[in-house]
């Protein structure tokens, strides 16, 4: 309670301090090689630690699809120290919250706290990376629960679709399949698969620490340090760089019993570190970026077809996708599709407008600028950009990168990468009873 | 987060948790932060400011006391619909402004709409302020509702619709409210129904729009990196300068007695979702804090009693949560969990298992500390932005007291394991639930 009044009155300290410098951001690599961030900020009560470790479904195959995931998620059933239960009761005691999960360029163990307990919330994120013990019984528990959460994906219209269209975009490349996994793969990821992944990838080259929040950044360090001493720093071991993916294009029919049709259409963009990665996300906020998208203005506004429309983007070492949707009542999939390609087609065949680009640009690093507001935020922006190779501070460079964003970028990036739609149509059998 | 949290978009429902006050802990603080201002303008609307400078951008949100219970049974879904209309413009800001005023220089705004209220919220670069409130109150009286943008407004909410019937999350709160409201404006949808608003004309809009968008239906917050003396002068320019409409909001109709329902729907899923839930009481209900803390011990953490026993010792269930969707004029504890369709009758029976032993035998003092250090912290959480705190501060403006919601953290740090049996006892009781089970049919 005392730690809570603490960060109220610092709150009231840095009120005064009008147009106060950013928080400080400290970048240090420990003798093992592992790499810390963190980022003090005196404003807040609270804190958030994110631990990345580089693995996911970029290092995965269709047969280990999800094991990254399943590990991360067993990792928190069970170490030397506590039980499963005894683990969640901790981090219930500090006021936090700890959580794991692989995704597509990374694992994660990251949590959260009251400022306070900032030095026990790390101790527990080092005791889950560095002492698992994957009991046998919790992988099983733990199996049940991904499976299952593989089944609600389906049940979830968009979400069905969505898996369907990078599936189809990315083809053999491992970005296809869900960080989650494949049910044949989760099936039959035994304890010692997981071992053997967990050998493989918990090493300090390939891992990052990011602390964000009211924490004192020298005194992190040291702890960090002393916390994360025994983690193993073999030599670098060969970089897995799976074939490149192309585009191939093509449209496919899911059918499920469904109230409302989802449309969507798929591009394959540039790699992150890529000179066209800004452009390219422009691009797509032209396009799909909030209410003044082309597509929210012709195929909602316009045309009242329908609710939800836009365009995802994606931050990825190997090639991004650009992927626009839209949900909308069976009878109109048709016209929402010939809508949606006519809009992207335009994309390529006229330039934009310099009010246009610059109202999208506004859109992109208002974004950018709003996701970045909280200690978790902070923290896995830090973590992810660091552990992917592209340095804590990409944003900031990624952010003036949108700034220089031209219309003859737009037109070229348009023409490079607008092409070979692939398109998902999910909609209700054709004989089903509407 | 409670399962209520989820359901986002225009049903946005009230939670106790979904962001609740400022701790300002009087004898225990040595004057903390300044905390939110509350000023009345001459015409009697209700201002609150604060300035928050963590960081360069400022949360604008106007707060209308017109949501679907003020519908009357013609009317079901406007209150929704004109919070759609309302981006439409007005006469002197056409279709496009939010690209202009808002998106173009890297804001963001949106509205939602609850049975008790409509807000629109939009954050902004700081010094867009005082653009900002002239541009929701523009919005706020002057909207066009044109005529044409109105019918074709219609398809956009259709397929809102039909988004929600494919959400099996959704749509289990959904059945559960109305079906534990029955009769009640609470049982209504938000979003209407498609016979309503396929019909809906503009004189219809334009009745409801007169009748409830008056400025003493008005509360402005601003939270932001901002000079409050400004905001408040900006504030008496706009907002303050108009006319009052001389309505008075009708009070709450007193809920539905509790009662005993079970209801099965088939969904096209592969899942079985099954829900139950108790009615509760009002927001402003001295049990409210020890309600919500028996949420919390029952369902909310990975530790909670129902976590604890049904998914990870049993393994009967895939999720299973608990909420306390506290509104104005009554409440609901809702449970809710995903499962396989075959265990949904231990399930059930394991949920009120786990109540009969709260009801019984209490909880601990270890659970009580565990589940008031929780509410401190996601009350921490939801202050670190801007919009979290306006958010908190314009709903209890709204439908409750700001005063009362700047003490809330208070009133749950005093609760006593016994007043958390007691509201165990008082509130769930083990036959009169109701209960909705959605089982999945294979096409």
């Amino acid at each position: 309670m005392s730690r809570l009044l603490l960060a109220l009155a610092l709150a009231a300290s840095a009120a005064v301090a009008e147009a106060a410098a950013p928080p400080p951001v400290t970048r240090h690599v420990l003798p093992n090689g592992l790499t810390v961030v963190v980022r003090e900020d005196v404003t807040l009560g609270v804190m958030a630690a994110a631990l990345h470790v580089r693995a996911g479904s970029l290092f995965e195959t269709a047969d280990t699809a999800g094991i990254t995931n399943f590990l991360q998620r067993v990792m928190l059933r069970g170490t030397q120290r506590y039980t499963a239960l005894g683990l969640t009761e901790a981090i219930d005691d500090l006021g936090g919250s700890l959580d794991a999960a692989g995704d597509v360029e990374y694992g994660d163990v990251h949590g959260t706290a009251l400022a306070r307990n900032w030095e026990p919330m790390l101790r527990l994120v080092a005791e889950v990376a560095l002492r698992p013990t994957l009991p046998a019984e919790e992988i099983e528990r733990e199996r049940r629960l991904i499976l299952s959460a593989i089944q609600t994906r389906g049940d979830t219209p968009f979400q069905r679709a969505f898996d369907s269209v990078l599936n189809d975009l990315y083809g053999p490349h491992p970005y296809s399949w869900p960080s989650v996994g494949r049910r044949e793969s989760v099936e039959r990821t035994s304890r010692e698969m997981l071992r053997e992944h967990y050998t493989s990838i918990y090493r300090a080259d390939r891992m990052v620490l990011a602390v964000s929040g009211n924490v004192p950044a020298a005194r992190v360090m040291r702890v960090a340090e002393r916390l994360f001493r025994d983690l193993p720093a073999p030599p670098a071991a060969a970089r897995v760089s799976p074939a490149g993916a192309t585009p191939r294009g093509g449209r496919r029919l899911v059918e499920r019993p469904v109230q409302q049709a989802q449309v969507l259409v798929g591009y394959l963009g540039p790699a992150l570190l890529e000179p066209d990665y800004a452009a390219a996300r422009v691009l797509g906020t032209v396009l799909g970026g909030g209410m003044s998208g082309r597509l929210f203005r012709e195929l909602r506004e316009q045309r009242g077809l329908a609710y939800s429309v836009g365009m995802l983007g994606s931050f990825r070492t190997g090639r991004s996708f650009l992927v626009s949707y839209l949900g909308t009542a069976p009878p109109n999939a048709e016209a929402a599709e010939a809508g949606m390609l006519a809009e992207i087609e335009r994309m390529r065949g006229e330039p934009v407008t310099e009010g246009e680009l610059a109202r999208a640009k506004a859109y992109l690093l208002g974004n950018l600028a709003m996701d970045r507001r909280t200690s978790t935020r902070h923290a896995w922006y830090m973590a992810f950009f660091e552990v992917i190779g592209a340095g804590w501070d990409f944003p900031e460079r990624y952010a003036r990168a949108v700034e220089a964003v031209t219309p003859a970028d737009i037109a070229r990036v348009a023409q490079r990468y607008l092409t070979r739609p692939t398109v998902i149509v999910l909609q209700p059998p054709r004989s089903a009873p509407r | 987060m409670s399962l209520l949290a989820r359901i986002g978009l225009a049903l946005v429902l009230m939670l106790v948790w979904g962001g609740c006050g400022l701790a300002r802990s009087g004898a225990r603080a040595p004057a903390p932060v300044a905390g939110p201002a509350r000023y009345l303008l001459p015409n009697g609307v209700p201002v609150i400011i604060e300035e928050h400078r963590a960081s360069d951008v400022v949360a604008l949100q106007l707060w209308v006391q017109a949501g679907a219970r003020d519908e009357t049974a013609s009317e079901l879904g406007l209150a929704h619909y004109l919070e759609h209309m309302l981006f439409k413009g007005t006469p002197t800001r056409p279709v496009g402004f939010v690209e202009r005023e808002v998106e173009g220089v890297g804001g963001r705004i949106n509205a939602g709409t609850s049975w008790d209220y409509t807000f629109y919220h939009t954050v902004l670069p700081a010094r867009q302020a005082e653009a900002g409130i002239a541009m929701l109150v523009d919005v706020g009286v002057n909207a066009s509702l044109e005529a044409s943008l109105l019918e074709a407004e219609k398809q956009v909410v259709l397929e809102e619709m039909r988004l929600n019937e494919d959400n099996p999350r959704r749509f289990l709160v959904r059945e559960l409210f109305s079906s534990a409201f029955e009769g009640h404006p609470y049982g209504r949808p938000v979003i209407g129904t498609s016979e309503v608003i396929t019909g809906l004309t503009r004189e219809t809009l334009v009745s409801f729009y007169q009748r409830h968008y008056m400025p003493e239906m008005f509360a402005l917050v601003v939270v932001g990196a901002v000079q409050p003396e400004e905001i408040l002068r900006v504030a008496r320019a706009t907002l303050g300068a108009l006319p009052r409409g001389g309505t008075k909001r009708l009070p709450t109709t007193p809920p539905p007695p509790p009662r005993r329902a079970r209801l099965e729907r088939s969904r096209p899923t592969a899942q079985a979702h099954l829900g139950l839930a108790w009615q509760a009481p009002r927001l402003d209900h001295a049990d409210t804090p020890a309600l919500d803390l028996l949420m919390s011990i029952l369902g909310r953490s990975k530790a909670s009693r129902l976590v604890a026993s049904l998914r990870e010792r049993q393994g009967l269930v895939s999720a299973i949560t608990s909420g306390l969707s506290a509104l104005e004029g009554a409440g609901l504890v809702t449970i809710a969990a995903q499962l396989e369709p075959q265990n949904l009758e231990r399930a059930e029976a394991e949920v009120l298992a786990e109540i009969r032993r709260v009801r019984d035998g209490g909880v601990t003092t270890a659970e009580l500390k565990r589940a008031i250090t929780a509410a401190e912290v996601e009350h921490e959480f939801s202050m670190e932005t801007a919009e979290g705190r306006a958010r908190a501060y314009g709903q209890a403006e709204t439908i409750w007291r700001l005063e009362e919601e700047l003490l809330y953290l208070d009133r749950v740090r005093s609760v006593n394991a016994a007043q958390v049996q007691a509201v165990a006892r008082r509130y769930l009781n083990l036959e009169r639930y109701v209960r909705v089970a959605l089982l999945p049919q294979r096409p």
